[in-house]
């Protein structure tokens, strides 16, 4: 496969999880491209600007990266801790449409301002890595840490409160847990997410410009959520990978592919209500996968 | 002192009074009863103690002490659990789950330790697990364990809110019509069962019920609405003997 998609993909899961964290908690959000964007905005300004950061040697630092991604997760974290107490009094429907202009307002401020570069956006935003295939490990080592966060998280008690509070809300309250701080963490652990993916992707993209982070970003990303499941971490990248993938490989039916793809979105939630990965595909799953390990382990006993 | 104490709490949603000038002493231990006609403002009560509802006048004393703007959840750690008339489980989640979750005030630990599955992280989680097990034991659902509450028959689902409540460690349990759509031998073993968890967690419990000969059975002391106003407190033989409750209940005598 082509280095260059497998890294459009890892960063869709990426952006999968980020919308996925709030809504395991009940909350739409669609907030993650205008995190995604600022995230990038961070990188494309502080890589170009700052010639400290540029290092002596031909390709640009991995620990310069690794600052960008620190100070864009700090801006983001911050924005979202405030925004986040604001717009999460909002519930359902509403809740989407205050994220929508957040990411609008966004998107217009940064076509607007002269440090952002207007509607040209910042170039030559200089590359870590010479290759896609070094992007690729990159982002897959990113992906696996973020995903076994997610792991941690679903299986503790704060991942067990975001659940109840998704269940019901107010018999969730009635457990002694404090619902507005909960939904709080949720939202700004998915600013995190996808700011640094914002960072990632300003470097390989090699330019960033307003349009990255628009009201078609907001739905792609959901619907990665909506079709491979909201239930655990495995769903929205799942969701990512494949719907990221999906237009790519699907070139060579021509003008069609669009109309596939579309169909595609929309089989999927007709037969998988819930989204293709389920708690019930692993209860289904577990016998087979357990019992081929338990044999193995026998096996090795003997 | 009184545990819980209700000072003329009176409830309106705009112009309907659904509680008015309603004074309550619930004493550490006891069983209290709340019976009334449907309507009569009983689940409208257990809203105002549990910080659902906030009342429109009044005051609500728990040891003392006002509860006045606190929210539900700063209410339930303080020892205040309740069940729910139109069940209120989480149904995406097990019936072990559904008990974890009750815990939550008591299950903190690091979030380090979380993340790195330390030896004492796991300890303390496989302790909480056995707790919740014990829990749904003494409710029989121990069977169901791993199997989605929305799996539940009605009567075991009763119970689970039962068990999700006592997982708080509550002083005060506050439980809305526990044996609706119970036969009449699962509400006889809901009295005992009451009795017992009362006792054994050392429980003051507030009761709402329709069943008139359970609550007599059962409830230490009594008291009865209607039309948001308490309208005859006491034990269960000077409650049968009121001639307002009979009026309430039966219709009055030309």
């Amino acid at each position: 496969m082509d280095a260059g998609l497998l890294e459009q993909m890892l960063l869709g899961a990426l952006l999968g999880l980020s919308v996925y964290l709030p809504l395991r908690c009940g909350q739409l959000s669609l907030a993650t491209p205008g995190f995604f964007a600022i995230g990038g905005t961070v990188a494309a300004l502080l890589s170009t600007r700052v010639p400290a950061l540029a290092g002596s040697g031909s390709t640009y630092p991995i620990t310069s990266v690794l600052l960008e991604m620190a100070l864009a997760a700090l801006l983001t974290g911050v924005l979202a801790l405030g925004l986040g107490r604001v717009v999460l009094r909002l519930r359902g429907i509403y809740l989407a449409i205050a994220t929508i202009a957040l990411v609008e307002i966004l998107r217009v401020v940064t076509l607007n301002l002269e440090f952002t570069g207007g509607a040209l956006g910042i170039f030559g935003i200089p590359q870590p890595f010479n290759s896609a295939a070094g992007y690729a490990a990159f982002t897959l080592a990113l992906l696996a840490l973020i995903c076994w966060l997610c792991d941690r998280l679903e299986k503790t008690r704060p991942g067990r409160a975001m659940a109840a509070i998704r269940d019901d809300e107010l018999a969730a309250a009635s457990q002694g847990i404090n619902t507005a701080d909960t939904k709080l963490l949720a939202f700004v652990l998915s600013a995190l997410v996808a700011g640094i993916t914002g960072v990632v992707a300003a470097h390989f993209l090699n330019s960033w410009n307003a349009k990255l982070g628009n009201f078609d970003a907001s739905i792609t990303t959901l619907a990665f959520v909506v079709f491979g499941g909201s239930r655990t971490w495995l769903g929205p990248v799942f969701g990512g990978l494949l719907l990221t993938a999906l237009p790519e490989l699907l070139r060579p039916v021509g003008d069609l592919r669009l109309i596939v793809f579309g169909a595609v979105i929309l089989v999927g939630p007709l037969f998988f209500p819930q989204g293709v990965i389920t708690p019930e595909l692993f209860k289904w799953f577990k016998p087979r996968i357990g019992g081929i390990t338990t044999a193995a382990a026998q096996g090795v006993k003997q | 002192m009184n545990l819980l104490q209700l000072e003329d709490v009176g409830v309106r949603f705009g112009g309907l009074r659904a509680l008015q000038g309603v004074d309550l002493e619930v004493k550490q231990g006891e069983i209290f009863g709340l019976l009334g006609p449907n309507g009569a403002g009983k689940t409208t009560l257990f809203n105002v103690i549990s910080g659902l509802t906030a009342p429109s006048s009044g005051t609500v004393r728990w040891r003392g002490a006002s509860l006045a703007g606190l929210s539900s959840h700063r209410i339930a750690r303080l020892g205040i659990a309740r069940t729910f008339q139109n069940l209120r489980l989480f149904s995406s989640m097990s019936c072990l789950e559904n008990v974890l979750v009750g815990m939550h005030q008591h299950a903190r630990q690091p979030p380090l330790a979380a993340l790195l599955q330390t030896q004492s992280f796991r300890r303390r989680e496989s302790q909480l697990q056995q707790e919740a097990l014990a829990l749904l034991d003494l409710f029989q659902l121990e069977a169901t364990a791993h199997q989605d509450a929305a799996s539940l028959s009605y009567g075991d689902r009763r119970r689970l809110e039962m068990a999700r409540a006592l997982a708080s460690r509550p002083q005060l349990l506050l439980l809305d019509e526990p044996a609706a759509g119970m036969n009449p031998s699962e509400k006889d073993e809901l009295r005992e069962l009451i009795r017992r968890i009362r006792d054994q967690f050392k429980l003051t419990v507030l009761i709402i019920e329709h069943h008139v000969p359970l609550m007599l059975g059962l409830c230490d002391r009594l008291a009865v609405l209607n039309f948001g106003q308490r309208i005859a407190l006491g034990s269960p033989d000077q409650v049968r003997r009121d001639p307002a409750v009979i009026e309430a209940y039966l219709g009055g005598g030309t």
